[in-house]
């Protein structure tokens, strides 16, 4: 909400303070009282119809977004606030009673729909700022999954790297991966690296480095090896829980600085890679829980409005004929 | 050894298709944006293959149409090749007539049975018209020529509603009776059943369906047979459009007879020789029960042919008859009943009756009653419904009414004493005393509706 | 003849003879490490000293014998010696080296071994000297060497090349190539006599590409049939021996496909017989996306169309396709015939860029398939060089003048005399061809690699292009002020065709009309680098500069305050794509936005270096354009730094390679990456985001204001 919506709020005033007024005139005026059937009625309930039909097409414009109907913006806009203005218009149209049955399905359903959306609308307002502050290492959600595999098999390395092998097994990759990974055909094995520009710009393409191999011995190596398998793989896998070790952030730092002291400082290194990975983890589970916030009130908005539009249609049609 | 994040890096841990896979939030998302409609679809499914078109209805039925709430097509009748199946007016007069307003309503803007009588509005009162169904002609009464004889812009009781006609303009009540209401509210020293009577209002004035005995009502005057007619006594009633109350028989008082209201105190005897009155009726009948009365007599009484001058009972400057006469008998039938008429045409009939002389004849002409039957024609009202209230609440001039002239129906300002919009005051819309349809010209309307099952629906 | 007694026995010698020779004539052998025969001796290892009666012992390698000397080779004392010096060498040397490990023949360590040595007993020495990778056949190992001079000695005396020798002096002694230059810049022409003479690991042959080259029905050529080329007339028998299973004759029949185009390889081919078939089977069709602002339903879709169907005003006009062979391919007609005598596969095999066309044998073909080290023996070889040239002059070098717009319409007897008169000019990785501000003096015409063509500015150096084959540079310094603008440096190996000052000045008298043509360009030439200037400022902040975003023009930034995550912006790209985004929504942030991974337009544009056939390039409005006749062989997407290049699959019908005339649906890969939706107007991603969240913005104007706050504090 800033100013640039501000065209759209006024303009929604000016319909909603008209047809208010409009709507008391007619109310006082009718003999049977307001009612869907008469003519402002109708009024009333066409123009709140055909908003909620155009708020309903948002959900087709978004499957064809390049063919030029018209800017995302502009629509979500508009979806926004003639939405809202769909329930009173409603309402008017209703004359307030709910009616019979069809008639209380459709008019509780505009409630729950556009109450929904309003709830929606604040999310978004606020949500995002949350993640953008909460979550620094955010990512995509749909990837998560594939990015907590890729963190566990970086720390899997990072604890052989350490420790020698432990066992585990390698993941197999499959997709198409952004980033020009796909580009990649098989080269020969001990390719020499490409001899491009010198100092890549700003650096902005550190290469990273394979991580330093320490190995150390079985015995110096016992307390990350326990560590690992009893609580932090686990945590990489299924980070369920957010109060449990390390799912809080005060009890990773006191479990990693204990295996510090244990540990030798030739492997600090690999710990503090440990620790990070733990503290991205955390960080993907807060971005799922907060994006479930934000996308899950969907779930009963659109079903729900497609419903209301099915029904509303029907009852459209029905009272008409009636 | 920091972990390096590069933008290549991140990068390439992501799927380039990721956006097109299916995630279960899509799924759950599809699942519910087919099942939810579908559901809703079914629902009216099922209460179609159920034939209950109740779902499609917006409100409950009237109260009195609550046994058809499953038979929509009783009144949503569809007329071939047409998509609208509202309710047709054709439907409404299947069983009911609504006759008309009044003949010189413009046709087009005759409303439509719906308009006023509004259906689907839950358990009311479908008579129960809001008044805007009447204002919508009556706020601004137009004619096409000539002076409108109503008033013209009537919104509401409150507003714009005129005074009760007999109540404008100085209005006199027609009637002849003399009465004097006051007089005989007042204790009354001699009553037939011991001095100091005080008479109630219900002495006289009861509702036709009324029980119980005439506290001054005379038997034999109550069985006995008269000549005239009631159209001679009672101006004709002009309210036969209002639709009949059912409390019928009690919604109006009954036109006061004497028989039964003044019998008892007002005798009509005429002579010493005889108890009984003289019958309450026209004058040529009185004529002829007393000249038989008297024949009978003197047949049965041959002596009092010999009549002797009373002494004492000559008023003065009137010649002296001779001390004693004998007459024929046809004279003294005429002498006793020429003095019986005077008694009665000068006195007892006079008292509350308007007798006017015709020439060329002996007999007065009494002139109608022209007692008003129903005051108000335009609207209805009905005593049983206020007998809780006495009636000088309503009736205070009752008691101090010296003239018959006086109109005692009370002005609307005591209805609305009760009668205001608001829930804590009695009904006033039009339609608790006003009629729209013209029920004099109702016609009867065949049944034919047959009930069918209720379980089943059309 | 003199007379002396060794180890008891006697022998006669003619004067001058040294002891070790002696020895060895009459069967005695003498250990020695830092004596060849075939090099004047030095007697610096000390290992072949005896007992000759002197006060010490003597280096036998360079005393010469003596009437009457009493010599013992094998005395108490002289083993102990040799015992001794085994030790102290053993003890600084990495055993096992190299080449105990290879081929178990370390001469030092098998001495040691003999000798019965086990682990010394001295500390090693401290001072690591390193080793040295860069030369591409012969591995340095300076911790291996024992300072015995073979190499030198090799270098210098058996091959007169001169370019070894000793530097420092101490524990960090050592040898050097050059002026302690690494062995791959230096003048070291790879011939091997070095790597042959050094008795330990020091200096070893290197084996490219793990191995070498399968031979399969075809065969390792002979030491003898490779000397009789002539290429390998001067090469060390040793050291072809060595590097034989790096040079392969395959025989090919007719129809067999040699390399096939987009493959990665490490091999070049050289036809000895038989007619070969060049050309690229990719559509020459750059990807178009189309449907957009025309009508509201008609569908998106991306197609591969050519420039007959779609002409793009960025594009180059009328070019050949250059590829890694000595002909390059028309536009229109991408075919071209290789014969006897043809080097392909260049770029493939010294740089490991992919095949940049598909090569297929006409007639049954001989051709040498080899590696890296042989090819750079060949080229280093003045016959083979000398060869090569003429091959290049005959028949690329006017497609490639004539590619230049301004040359165009030469007369042809004129691109005769230039053909004879041009310089062909290796480079090796690094080396400034042109250095700016340098007297200017001639026109480069790049024959093969890639060179960088940057400016200098206050903040730093700016890239302004990467020029590959048939691309030319230095106009600007011929004609106007004659000062160079630009520096221009090789990025690999590069060779370019260079035309002197003097013919170009000939070649302006004789054409006026040229030089309005170059003039012209050079104006434009110069207004686009001036432009390019003019953006530059010079306020730059760490982590904008860290991410790179001071390098690009252009950035897809994601404003996370007001962003859903809800995916409208890459629905958007993919749908305007055919459903193959460009853009994705992860990456790093700058403040409270996402700097989306998507192309950067950047001003140094690494995804240009090393394209095979060219085909990524930009002209002067900044934007990067694919042309054509990319092969999708990936190499840009694996050179932009942020992944903002994706490949593109197509399903198209190519001709058949096991049945001809046939077709058969195939899927070949384009290089995509954002095209700021130019056929639409507007970036549709931009278009489709519901929130306001997404810009396409110039960072250095969007990100301004920060910096002006940052500067103020």
């Amino acid at each position: 909400m800033d100013q640039t919506q501000r065209g759209w709020v006024i303009g929604s005033l000016v319909v909603f303070t008209v047809s208010a007024v409009a709507y008391v005139i007619y109310a006082e005026e009718s003999p049977a009282g307001p009612s869907g059937g008469s003519f402002m009625g109708l009024v009333f309930g066409i123009s709140g119809f055909s908003f909620m039909i155009f708020a309903a097409l948002l959900g087709a414009r978004k499957r064809v977004p390049t063919w030029r109907l018209g800017r995302a913006q502009a629509w979500m806009r508009g979806h926004l606030w003639l939405g809202l203005l769909s329930l009173p218009l409603i309402f008017f149209h209703g004359g307030f009673h709910f009616g019979g049955a069809l008639t209380s399905v459709v008019m509780w359903l505009s409630i729950i729909v556009v109450g929904s959306g309003v709830y929606g609308a604040v999310l978004q307002n606020y949500l995002p700022r949350v993640m953008t502050h909460d979550v620094p290492l955010e990512t995509i959600y749909d990837e998560i999954g594939n990015v907590r595999r890729a963190l566990r098999m970086e720390a899997d390395k990072l604890v052989e790297n350490v420790c020698g092998r432990l066992g585990l097994v390698k993941e197999e990759e499959e997709g198409q991966r952004a980033g020009g990974f796909t580009a990649l055909r098989p080269i020969a094995a001990s390719a020499v690296p490409l001899r491009t520009s010198a100092g890549v710009s700003a650096g902005a393409s550190a290469v990273a480095m394979a991580p330093e191999i320490v190995l150390l011995s079985e015995e110096e190596s016992k307390p990350l090896r326990l560590f690992y398998f009893s609580e932090m793989r686990a945590f990489l896998e299924a980070p369920a829980w957010q109060r449990q070790s390390l799912g809080d952030p005060e009890r990773a730092k006191n479990a990693f600085a204990a295996l510090r002291r244990m540990m030798p400082p030739v492997a600090h290194p690999a710990l503090d890679d440990l620790l990070s990975i733990c503290d991205e983890t955390r960080q993907l589970m807060r971005q799922e829980r907060l994006h479930r916030w934000l996308h899950g009130w969907l779930l009963a908005h659109i079903p729900l409005s497609l419903a209301l539009i099915l029904l509303g249609a029907i009852h459209a049609f029905m009272a008409l004929r009636y | 050894m920091a972990r390096t994040r590069t933008t290549k890096s991140v990068a390439q841990r992501i799927d380039l298709n990721y956006f097109k896979r299916a995630t279960p939030f899509k799924r759950l998302r599809l699942l519910l944006v087919v099942g939810i409609p579908l559901l809703a679809l079914g629902w009216l499914v099922w209460r179609g293959v159920m034939r209950d078109s109740r779902v499609y209805s917006s409100g409950n039925l009237s109260n009195s149409h609550a046994v058809f709430e499953r038979q929509c097509a009783a009144c949503h009748v569809q007329k071939a090749g047409e998509f609208s199946e509202q309710a047709a007016d054709s439907a409404c007069l299947a069983c009911h007539d609504g006759p008309v307003h009044h003949e010189e309503q413009v046709k087009a803007d005759v409303p439509k049975c719906a308009t006023c009588h509004v259906e689907h509005r839950g358990r009311i009162d479908i008579v129960a018209g809001s008044n805007i169904s009447c204002s919508q002609c009556h706020s601004n009464l137009k004619v096409a020529a000539g002076q409108l004889p109503y008033a013209a812009h009537i919104q509401s009781l409150e507003d714009g509603h005129p005074e009760v006609a007999v109540k404008r303009d100085n209005f006199k009540d027609p009637g002849t009776i003399l009465l004097n209401h006051n007089v005989h509210m007042k204790l009354i020293r001699r009553g037939p059943n011991g001095p100091l009577v005080q008479m109630e209002c219900w002495d006289c004035h009861r509702p036709e369906a009324a029980k119980g005995s005439w506290p001054y009502a005379d038997a034999s005057y109550v069985d006995a047979k008269v000549t005239y007619e009631s159209k001679d006594v009672l101006l004709p009633v002009k309210a036969g459009w209002l639709w009949p109350r059912h409390s019928m028989g009690r919604a109006y008082m009954a036109p006061v007879q004497f028989s039964t209201a003044c019998a008892a105190c007002h005798l009509l005897t005429f002579d010493k020789r005889f108890d009984v009155g003289v019958p309450h009726d026209k004058p040529e009948v009185v004529h002829a029960f007393l000249v038989k009365k008297f024949q009978e007599y003197i047949a049965a009484h041959p002596a009092e042919v010999r009549v002797v001058r009373e002494p004492a009972r000559d008023l003065t400057g009137k010649p002296l008859l001779p001390e004693v006469r004998v007459l024929t008998p046809a004279q003294w039938v005429s002498e006793r009943t020429a003095d019986a008429e005077q008694l009665l045409w000068r006195k007892t009939c006079k008292q509350c009756h308007a007798l006017n002389a015709v020439k060329d004849s002996s007999l007065p002409h009494v002139a109608e009653a022209r007692l008003t039957q129903r005051w108000m024609p335009h609207a209805r009202f009905d005593h049983d419904a206020h007998r809780g209230f006495s009636c000088v609440g309503c009736h205070p001039g009752a008691l101090a009414s010296k003239e018959t002239s006086d109109v005692l129906v009370p002005d609307l300002a005591n209805c609305k004493t009760c009668h205001a919009p608001g829930p804590e005051h009695a009904e006033s819309r039009c339609f608790e005393c006003h009629t729209y349809h013209d029920w004099s010209k109702r016609k009867e309307v065949k049944p034919t509706f047959t009930l069918p099952a209720l379980s089943r629906g059309k | 003849m003199i007379e002396l007694t060794i180890d008891g026995k006697a022998i006669q010698v003619p004067p001058g003879t040294t002891v070790f020779d002696a020895a060895r004539m009459n069967g005695i052998s003498i250990p020695t490490l830092c004596h060849l025969q075939s090099q004047t001796p030095v007697g610096v290892c000390r290992l072949c000293v005896v007992d000759t009666g002197a006060r010490v012992l003597g280096a036998a390698c360079v005393r010469p014998v003596e009437p009457g000397m009493k010599v013992q080779t094998n005395s108490e004392k002289v083993l102990a010696a040799r015992k001794t010096l085994l030790e102290l060498l053993m003890a600084d040397h990495p055993s096992p080296c190299a080449r105990q490990e290879k081929s178990g023949d370390c001469e030092l360590e098998v001495l040691a071994k003999e000798a019965g040595i086990g682990t010394p007993r001295f500390p090693r020495r401290t001072i690591s000297r390193g080793q040295d990778d860069s030369s591409l056949a012969i591995a340095v190992d300076h911790d291996a060497c024992i300072l015995c001079d073979r190499c030198i000695r090799g270098c210098d005396e058996i091959k007169s090349n001169f370019v070894l020798g000793r530097m420092k002096k101490g524990y960090s002694a050592g040898i050097a190539f050059d002026l302690n230059s690494p062995m791959g810049d230096s003048t070291c022409i790879s011939c091997g006599e070095c790597m042959v003479s050094c008795p330990t690991g020091a200096l070893t042959n290197k084996s490219v590409a793990g191995t070498a080259l399968s031979t399969g029905a075809d065969s390792a050529l002979s030491v003898e049939e490779l000397h009789k080329l002539p290429v390998f007339a001067g090469v060390s028998g040793t050291f072809l021996e060595l590097n034989r299973g790096a040079i392969v004759r395959r025989r090919f029949r007719k129809g067999d496909v040699i390399c096939r185009e987009g493959d990665f390889g490490s091999t070049a081919f050289f036809i000895l017989e038989g007619k070969a078939r060049v050309s690229i089977s990719t559509p020459i069709a750059h990807v178009k996306t189309e449907g957009g602002a025309v009508g509201f339903f008609k569908r998106l879709t991306s197609s591969l169309v050519a420039r007959e169907q779609d002409k793009r005003s960025e594009e180059a006009h009328d070019r050949t396709i250059p590829i890694d062979a000595s002909v390059d391919l028309a536009y229109g007609n991408p075919v071209a015939e290789l014969g006897p005598g043809d080097l392909f596969g260049e770029m493939t095999c010294m740089n490991f860029y992919p095949r940049s066309a598909t090569v297929r044998a006409e007639t049954d073909v001989v051709a040498y398939e080899m590696l890296r080290n042989v090819l750079d023996i060949m080229q280093k070889n003045k016959t083979f060089r000398a060869q090569i040239d003429q091959n290049y002059r005959r028949r690329a070098l006017e497609s490639h003048l004539r590619g230049v717009p301004m040359f165009s319409e030469l007369s042809p007897d004129f691109i005769e005399h230039l053909k004879e008169n041009v310089e062909l000019i290796r480079y090796a990785p690094g080396q400034v061809i042109v250095r700016q501000g340098d007297p200017a003096d001639s026109l480069y015409l790049v024959r093969i690699g890639f060179v960088k063509v940057t400016e200098e500015y206050p903040g730093g150096d700016l890239v302004l292009a990467y020029l590959s084959r048939g691309d030319y540079f230095g106009e600007i310094g011929l004609l106007g002020g004659g000062f160079r603008t630009a520096s221009c440096i090789a990025l690999d190996h590069v060779e370019v065709v260079k035309i002197s000052g003097d013919d170009f000045r000939q070649m302006v008298e004789r054409f006026p009309t040229i030089r309005s043509g170059l003039e012209k360009v050079a104006n434009e030439r110069r207004a686009a680098n001036e432009q390019r200037l003019q953006m530059v400022e010079s306020v730059p902040l760490d982590q904008f500069l860290s991410q790179g975003l001071m390098e690009a023009q252009s950035l897809l930034i994601l404003d996370l305050q007001n962003c859903t995550r809800c995916d409208a912006c890459v629905n958007a790209c993919a749908d305007a794509h055919n459903g193959v985004t460009r853009l994705v929504r992860d990456g790093l942030r700058f403040e409270n936005y996402l700097v989306a991974t998507s192309c950067r337009q950047c001003r140094d544009p690494l995804c240009m270096v090393g394209c095979p056939v060219g085909s990524i390039r930009r002209r002067n409005s900044l934007e990067v354009i694919i042309e054509d006749w990319c092969i999708g062989c990936g190499l840009c997407a694996r050179n932009c730094p942020y992944g903002n290049i994706n490949l593109h699959p197509f399903e198209v019908f190519a001709d058949d390679p096991e049945t001809p005339g046939r077709k058969k649906a195939v899927v070949k890969q384009k290089a995509t990456s954002c095209d700021l939706c130019t056929h639409l107007k507007e970036p549709s991603c931009v278009y489709a985001c519901p929130h306001d969240a997404a810009h396409r913005v110039d960072p250095r104007k969007f990100f301004g204001q920060m910096f002006g706050q940052a500067a103020a504090k």
